[in-house]
């Protein structure tokens, strides 16, 4: 009975050598590039946090937590642990200083954030904010992916592709849009002027309009991780509790709810690590008065007060890591209750006028909002470069011709910075996606190691931009110093490139694995049995099923490549090696216009490639949806 | 000649032991049948057959190769799951195709050649362009066949196949497997938690529980003579009496004091099967339990006559269950009628009750 | 055509050591036609005998590594490139053996910096972009290591032309302004009237009125903190900004930030530069929300400097690089495009009715000097910071 169990042998053996070593090359090399750009560089920076002239102290961690400026009335708790009764009242105060009362803009009312009325320091105030961030961006987006996982309508896929757009923004530009769009005199008002309102929400109330930005941002990564999900409810589960009697609101509470929970809460985390570092957006629009802990690693790493930005830098982390290691114990509490792969049926939207159910007016109503707040800026800022003091002009696009055809070899040329946009992003997306893919079948498994393990992939979204990018300045860019005679340096496309996978892979990850996760162990040990070695039956049988998830992830890699600035200046010097928002930043002078307009390229050309992404994508997997 | 050999293999999860010392031989073209309640270990011992779980100890040959440390893949088994595993995204013509990627098709047919041969050795033929999800369970569970089948392998092994189908359904595919089976007289281990299914398509059969082989023999001898007092009970009803050892008669004639009566068996003591001397060993008064099966429990029966109370019956067509209690002792009889009152007088031949523990 | 001729006129001039006059006339002439009378300005006339003096010593062969901030590269201006091109042209024209190399540092000087701490090599030999504060950053930071020479002025012929309010009070004399700013108020004047005073601003008809920046990383607002020390005191600009703060002082991120803010109207003044109308000049807004206002009849100095990087192996092209940017052209082309003031006195440099029309300066610079920054400069901000933050 025993037979050879190989094809044509040569060939075989080459392809058997590769299948056999491509997981632990995917891991070695997923390794390596993780010890070099984000374990190294970081870790040289938060050791500084650790020490005092040198001897190891946690003193500056001490310092931070007595300092009332950081921790607000908590301070006093830390400083003498002992005093219980001050300290109950403390605590009190400060989680009782948070609050959310309702305002009104003429006769709409809305939520107004209340600031803290007690001292939360700036670690109060920063989750603060963050918190309100993350339920503005899970309000706003869910609803987008209960419309682009449930209704049929024109434009729905590139509507779906484009969703991440607002990710990708440079903070100038949105930051320019929102002023253009809901500042005293933008578009908004040029609306509600004609009804007689008038709004003033940057005046009345900066923190609102802060967490509007953050919901700007992180709506669409709320929405694009649950639109997911959403597709991948079994239709049948639903089937079978409406044939069991529950009505459809308690099959919905009852079957989809719980599928969609552990996606919903990843977005939710993503959204609240974002924000807890929000440091630009919060500064251009809020100002100074609401700082966030972010704002002083950068004051800190400004002032070259490195052990005081690793300091805060490493509490930030912390902070950000606990909250994801809780999180993935809860997903691993839940993982399973997906299923990947199945059709999706969608109803139409509006077949016809008669199908105007209270239902569809809803989400005619939420699309107004959604309108609102995503398309205002965005139009506003597509306003702006084609507009001047005195009206409609096309100076600033003339501008970026000009400077495709004279500029100099040091400049920054329009073409050229598109050309590399698209070029990282695509090798980020070829880099990131098989990074976390390999990550996420290493990790799966239970238990509580592999949930700190799983904890610390997401290491890359926990660690402070500026940190980063310190690090990678005085790490790789500088060099770091090895045994003997050698120096580790890496700059150039290459290490670009590998910044930006290292950012963008645990986006795959957190998508791919769940997905992973609900695969049925059998199917991978039935190829297996078959002949399979793991590596071809992931590329055979799981990847094909969890497809939906790889290409999310692979649009994230592919987003957060187009959108990084800060790596991208510091590894690539060279001016001919700059992206579009680097040239947006560039051709920033003292007339917005030309940032304006190449920002709008920057939009233009960055849809485009999510589309192409996603169609692509989705042919190669054969989904099309 | 033995297929498949696994000597003291043993399976442990952090500090909970799965697999303890196992040792089996399975014989080429052999149907043999890992049975045992849930949890006890059969499904571990068949994955571990398959390459998907690392014994911790011992060893796994498929003939006289080691095949111990080598993954799923490099083993030649064909694997049926219970949930039947069917790649969704492939045609059922692909899903039997898909191992002779890695294997060339036994006789040197061309793949196509081969996956219409296999459909049509399970009844499938015409199905290769359907997709999976539009098959019936039987259908699917068909299908899994065909493919585990494709590139020929070793050892086929099959984990619960029939669990998640009806009972009609369960009785017609057990037979069509075991012709296709027979057909290619392929080694084939088969893991199920129903021990009538087991007695009626094994060749041999193990007995596990909790992570050790309690008995191994053709299902008469499993039946008839079972080796513990756990395959007593578990193969088959049975009525275990709990008693002391009481003495030998010359002609090896067990005596047995159970509930204050005497009783004589003479069916033989696990693990002496070779004559049927009494134990040495045993002194009177040593605990022993007695089982005899609830067939051979006879109204008309003079030996061992036992007084039942009778507390439920049931009509179960060629004869009626009797559910009694005999001095404290829950007891079963299979009688051809039922009892006129509710108690009942019943004795079973010697011959038909056997120790099946010491001690304890 | 006559251009054309003339360039190559000048080429082969510098050769023989005549450069100096001749590009300064060839500059002048081409950036502005309209005004030929510029060319007769002293510059020209006193360079050409000095510098025949200096090359006959110097080594000005090989290529000067240049560096500076992006936006004097890349910056785009209405009507005028960023200077990093034009200066670069007109080097390389006046010393043809010469080669200008820009590099833009990802952190700015903050990179060198630490790249001296940590003995990595700085790629450069010269740094445009200086300001006071970066020399006392310096100096905290890498103690008795130096970043910059100090500078030997007798090697700069035009030196002499920097105006004297935008010395660096460096003791270690490592810079040389090259142009400069003035801090003041930009407002709308039909919204509110200028202030005459800083204690103005903390009064009730500048409620909520006035936009400003943070002072941590952006000039303008580190350079209205610095002016408001200047005024009060470091004992007292707290006690002043407590009453700001009061007013509903709004302190954003950046410039951009506040300027974009008061554009789109949220507030009707902002701190700004005194260089506002030359925008609004150009771009034809309404002058009304572009007024000038300088409180106290002050407004904060802001000198940008150049200055050698100390281990340079290109000193003397160093030396003639800075020299040849305090050129009269070269100090009308950076003023103009990156719209500040020129650092060399008036009869230096000729500027355009466009921009001496609009520019403004304070009748009375404030700035705080090098001593005055030293040891105290983070610890005002670090203060400065959380009292806002706290707010």
């Amino acid at each position: 009975m025993s037979q050879s169990s190989t094809r044509s042998p040569s060939r075989a053996f080459v392809q058997r050598l590769v299948d056999e070593h491509a997981l632990a090359v995917g891991v070695g090399g997923t390794a390596v590039v993780l010890l070099l750009v984000l374990y190294v560089p970081v870790g040289v920076v938060f050791s500084e946090a650790f020490g005092v002239d040198g001897a190891p102290s946690v003193a500056r961690f001490a310092a931070v937590f007595t300092d009332d400026f950081y921790v607000g009335d908590l301070a006093g708790v830390l400083a003498s642990p002992l005093a219980f009764d001050a300290h109950a009242a403390a605590i009190a105060g400060f989680v009782g200083g948070f609050g959310v009362r309702v305002a009104t803009l003429g006769p709409i009312p809305y939520p107004a954030p209340v600031l803290p009325s007690v001292d939360t320091g700036l670690f109060g105030f920063t989750a603060w904010q963050a918190l309100l961030s993350t339920v503005a961006s899970v309000l706003v987006g869910l609803p987008a992916a209960y419309v682009l996982a449930t209704f049929e309508f024109r434009g729905r896929k590139t509507l779906r592709s484009i969703t991440i757009l607002p990710f990708v923004l440079p903070g100038i530009l949105v930051a320019a849009g929102f002023f253009a769009a809901f500042g005293e005199s933008g578009l908004l008002n040029d609306v509600l002027g004609v009804v007689g309102l008038h709004q003033s929400l940057l005046e009345t109330n900066p923190l609102f309009v802060v967490v509007l930005a953050h919901a700007f941002y992180n709506a669409p990564l709320v929405a694009r991780v649950t639109t997911g999900a959403w597709e991948s409810v079994d239709a049948r589960m639903v089937e079978t509790a409406r044939s069991l009697g529950a009505p459809r609101r308690r099959a919905f509470r009852d079957v989809v709810v719980p599928q969609l929970l552990p996606a919903v809460m990843a977005g939710a985390l993503l959204t609240y690590v974002f924000t807890f570092m929000t440091f630009p957006i919060v500064l251009a629009l809020g100002g100074l008065q609401l700082a966030t802990v972010e704002v002083w690693v950068y004051n800190a790493a400004q002032n070259l007060d490195v052990p005081t930005a690793a300091t805060l830098a490493v509490m930030e982390t912390a902070i950000s890591l606990a909250l994801t290691y809780a999180y993935l114990r809860y997903e691993a509490g839940r993982s399973g209750l997906g299923s990947a792969g199945v059709d999706v049926d969608r109803e139409r939207f509006l077949p016809d006028l008669s199908a105007l159910d209270a239902k569809r007016v809803a989400v005619l109503a939420y699309g107004a909002f959604a309108a609102v707040l995503f398309l205002a800026p965005l139009v506003a800022l597509l306003a702006e470069s084609v507009t001047d003091g005195t009206g409609f002009t096309l100076d600033n696009y003339a501008f970026l011709v000009q400077r495709q055809a004279t500029g100099a070899a040091f400049q920054t040329k329009p073409l050229d910075a598109i050309a590399n946009s698209l070029v990282f992003a695509t090798a980020t997306l070829l880099v990131a996606v098989p990074m976390g893919v390999v990550v996420a079948v290493v990790s799966s498994g239970r238990g509580r190691t592999r949930t700190v393990v799983d904890a610390l992939t997401m290491l890359p979204v926990a660690v402070s931009g500026i940190v980063f990018g310190v690090g990678l300045l005085t790490g790789l860019v500088f060099g770091i110093d090895l045994p003997g005679p050698y120096t580790l340096k890496v700059t150039g496309v290459v290490a670009v490139v590998a910044a930006h996978a290292v950012a963008a892979y645990p986006f795959v990850v957190r998508n791919v694995k769940p997905q992973l996760a609900a695969v049925d162990r059998s199917l991978v040990e039935s190829a297996r049995a078959l002949g399979a070695t793991r590596v071809r039956a992931l590329l055979d049988v799981q990847l094909p099923l969890v497809w939906p998830g790889v290409l999310a992830g692979g649009a994230f890699a592919f987003a957060i490549s187009m959108g990084e600035f800060d790596s991208t200046v510091i590894l690539a010097t060279q001016s001919s090696t700059a992206t579009m928002p680097v040239a947006v930043e560039r051709y920033l002078g003292r007339t917005l216009g030309p940032a304006m307009a190449m920002g709008s390229v920057l939009l233009v050309v960055t849809a485009a490639s999510f589309v192409a992404v996603d169609r692509l994508g989705g042919y190669l997997g054969g989904f099309d949806r | 000649m033995t297929a498949l050999t696994l000597d003291d293999v043993s399976v442990t999860y952090g500090s909970t032991t799965a697999l303890d010392s196992v040792s089996l031989s399975v014989r080429d073209g052999e149907f043999f049948t890992l049975v045992g309640p849930s949890g006890c270990g059969k499904t571990t011992t068949l994955r571990t057959i398959a390459g998907f779980e690392r014994p911790s100890a011992g060893r796994v040959r498929f003939g006289d190769r080691d095949v111990t440390g080598l993954p799923p893949e490099d083993r030649d088994v064909g694997v049926v799951f219970q949930n039947y595993a069917l790649f969704p995204h492939m045609t059922v013509g692909e899903n039997v195709a898909y191992g002779l990627n890695f294997a060339d098709p036994p006789g040197g047919v061309a793949d196509r050649e081969r996956v219409a041969e296999l459909l049509d050795l399970v009844d499938l033929s015409g199905f290769a362009d359907r997709d999976p999800e539009s098959l019936s369970g039987g259908q699917q569970q068909r299908v899994a066949l065909a493919r585990a089948l494709a590139p020929g392998p070793e050892v086929l092994l099959l984990d619960e196949p029939m669990s998640a189908l009806d009972a009609r359904l369960r009785e017609h595919l057990r037979r069509q497997v075991k012709r296709v089976q027979r057909e290619l007289d392929i080694t084939t281990v088969y893991v199920t938690h129903d021990q009538e299914e087991a007695l009626a398509v094994s060749d041999r059969l193990a007995v596990v529980n909790d992570g050790r082989i309690e008995q191994v023999g053709t299902p008469e001898q499993v039946y008839r003579e079972p080796a513990t007092r756990f395959v007593a009970g578990f193969v088959g009803e049975n009525n275990l009496l709990d008693g002391t050892f009481a003495g030998v008669d010359a002609d090896g004639t067990v005596r047995v004091r159970a509930n204050d009566v005497e009783l004589a068996v003479a069916g033989g003591v696990a693990g002496r099967e070779s004559g049927h001397g009494a134990p040495t060993s045993l002194a009177v008064g040593d605990h022993v339990t007695v089982s005899v099966r609830p067939a051979a429990l006879d109204p008309d029966e003079g030996a061992n006559r036992l007084e039942l109370a009778v507390t439920d019956t049931a009509f179960l067509g060629e004869r009626v269950r009797v559910d009694g209690d005999w001095r404290g002792t829950r007891v079963v009889a299979h009688l051809a009628d039922r009892p006129a009152s509710d108690t009942v007088e019943l004795g079973f031949a010697p011959e038909n009750a056997r120790i099946v523990a010491v001690g304890d | 055509m006559r251009r054309r001729r003339f360039l190559q006129a000048a080429g082969s001039a510098s050769a023989l050591g005549l450069a100096g006059c001749l590009v300064q006339d060839e500059g002048s002439t081409s950036t502005e036609p309209t005004t030929d009378d510029a060319t007769t300005s002293d510059d020209g006339a006193t360079s050409t005998t000095s510098e025949t003096t200096t090359e006959a010593t110097a080594d000005l062969a090989g290529t000067v590594r240049v560096a500076t901030y992006e936006s004097f590269l890349n910056a785009p201006s209405e009507s005028y490139d960023a200077p990093g091109k034009f200066v670069k042209e007109r080097f390389e024209e006046q010393y043809p053996e010469a080669t200008v190399e820009y590099t833009v540092p990802s952190n700015g000087l903050n990179e060198y910096i630490q790249r001296r701490k940590r003995g990595a090599s700085v790629d450069a030999d010269v740094y445009v972009g200086l300001n006071v504060d970066d020399l006392v950053r310096i100096d905290e930071n890498l103690g008795d290591k130096r970043l910059f020479e100090g500078l030997d002025r007798g090697r700069m012929e035009r030196a002499s032309h920097v105006r004297d309010e935008l010395e660096f009070g460096d003791p270690k004399g490592r810079a040389l302004a090259y142009d400069t700013g003035y801090i003041s108020l930009v407002y709308d004047e039909r919204d509110v009237d200028a202030p005459e005073t800083l204690d103005d601003l903390t009064t009730s008809p500048y409620k909520s009125k006035l936009l400003a920046q943070t002072a941590q990383g952006t000039d303008t607002g580190q350079a209205f903190l610095l002016w408001t020390i200047a005024e009060k005191g470091a004992d007292g600009y707290l006690d002043y900004w407590r009453d700001l703060l009061d007013n509903d002082v709004k302190v954003l991120g950046s410039w951009w930030d506040s300027y974009s803010a008061y554009l789109d109207d949220q507030r009707p003044m902002v701190v700004s530069y005194s260089t506002d109308q030359v925008y609004a000049n150009r771009d034809g807004q309404n002058m009304a929300k572009h007024q000038v206002g300088f409180p106290n009849d002050q407004g904060y100095a802001n000198p940008e400097g150049m200055g050698v990087i100390q281990g340079s192996d290109e000193v003397d092209l160093a030396y003639a690089f800075m020299d040849f940017v305090l050129r009269g052209d070269v100090q009308q082309t950076i003023a103009l495009s990156n719209v500040q003031f020129p650092a060399v006195t008036d009869e230096h440099v000729d500027l355009p009715a466009a921009f001496s029309d609009y520019a403004y300066r304070p009748e009375d610079p404030v700035s705080l000097g090098y001593d005055e920054l030293k040891g105290n400069l983070s610890g005002w901000v670090e203060d400065w910071s959380r009292l806002v933050a706290s707010n």
